[in-house]
């Protein structure tokens, strides 16, 4: 009963923040630690999120998985345009111009994206793993260390090992269509109509 | 990248003065007069003609690596920094971008993803996994190098016998069924 009481009282502000996995029994929940080792990131804690049983008459709520790895050893920007090519692609779609991709990056991508569609199947009630498509794709900078590098002449400079974050989120359903590009005369018709928004400001 | 000079050159060092006593006279050029610098091709014109020809050599040299060091300073180089706007139009313009692949085809024969110009990976790596054995089969059988038989060489399988086209050839035994890609002749 104490357990209905606060869901009813905070129903109306996010629901699915205030229903952890782990919300009614504490002690049965898995206790995590804050060292800065093992800190859980904000990606990984996205998969947590309960939502309230849907209504009757809602339409469904499609499947959303997050899945990430972290300090991958390429640079962020070389891996961006492997996350810019599959944003927006089905999965199979993805993995086929990954397996194909010379980048050092496509590889690890694949391993993900493979790892996420195992992870939809399992654990987030996905029917078929094709039917997925990739929402979001996103890296990040990882943890940076710097390394003396030895030149001629007994000159020497530091270099820098970048690491990455990746960051996907796939969700269930056939890909959205793409948009159509702007053209000319979608940005003059948008142009005319902010002319007409304008109005006389500060009068009666 | 930072270059550190532990044990700076002495050219370098020399340079560095050099151009540290330019930018002085050029800030103050009414406390020196019209004294003629110490360095530069005029040191050449200035000298007697009565010099040895080994001190000319040394002047024209010296002359010519410090025209050198010199020309250095009117290297090209960025005047501003680039802006992330700018680097951004730069990086992300679409033929920076990873195109799309449009000749990834399915294997016929083992349904993995396959180039169109391309054989397929997973039919090549199996192929060249029996490959590997049969080689095996055939060291064992050389027992060492240059070895090899002048004839030509036959394999078979399990419960094969060899026929009369295969009179003279050497024979390799692999224990194992016959793959269904390893057609018989």
């Amino acid at each position: 009963s104490g357990g209905s009481w606060a869901r009813g009282l905070l129903s109306w502000a996010r629901p699915e923040r205030w229903l952890p996995t782990c919300s009614l029994f504490p002690l049965s929940c898995i206790h995590t630690s804050t060292s800065l080792l093992q800190k859980i990131g904000k990606w990984e804690k996205k998969n947590r999120i309960v939502y309230p049983p849907q209504l009757p008459g809602e339409p469904r709520r499609p499947a959303v998985i997050y899945h990430c790895r972290r300090d991958i050893k390429y640079s962020k920007d070389k891996m961006w345009y492997l996350a810019k090519l599959i944003k927006g692609m089905s999965i199979d779609q993805a993995l086929a111009q990954l397996e194909f991709s010379d980048k050092k990056g496509a590889k690890v991508i694949k391993e993900v994206l493979l790892e996420a569609q195992d992870l939809a199947v399992r654990k987030h009630n996905v029917e078929f793993k094709s039917n997925l498509h990739i929402a979001a794709s996103l890296t990040g900078r990882g943890h940076y260390m710097k390394q003396i590098r030895y030149h001629a002449k007994g000159r020497f400079a530091f270099m820098r090992i970048v690491r990455c974050h990746y960051f996907v989120k796939l969700v269930e359903g056939p890909p959205p269509p793409p948009e159509p590009p702007r053209t000319g005369f979608d940005q003059a018709k948008e142009y005319v109509q902010q002319l007409r928004n304008r109005t006389l400001v500060h009068t009666l | 990248m930072l270059v550190l000079v532990c044990s700076p050159l002495p050219r370098l060092r020399t340079l560095l003065q050099r151009c540290w006593g330019r930018l002085e006279r050029g800030l103050l050029p009414g406390g020196l007069g019209g004294q003629s610098p110490p360095w530069g091709p005029a040191l050449a014109v200035q000298a007697p003609a009565v010099l040895p020809q080994a001190a000319d050599d040394a002047s024209e040299s010296s002359a010519e690596a410090l025209g050198l060091l010199e020309s250095i300073l009117w290297m090209a180089v960025p005047k501003k920094r680039r802006t992330i706007e700018v680097n951004r139009c730069r990086r992300r313009h679409p033929s920076k971008l990873i195109q799309v692949k449009r000749n990834i085809d399915t294997c016929p024969e083992c349904g993995n993803l396959k180039q169109k110009h391309i054989l397929c990976g997973y039919c090549y790596a199996k192929v060249k996994a029996e490959t590997h054995l049969i080689q095996m089969e055939m060291r064992k059988k050389e027992g060492g190098p240059f070895k090899a038989p002048t004839v030509e060489t036959v394999v078979l399988y399990d419960g094969e016998k060899p026929s009369e086209k295969d009179e003279g050839k050497r024979i390799i035994e692999r224990a194992r069924k016959r793959p269904s890609w390893f057609v018989q002749n």
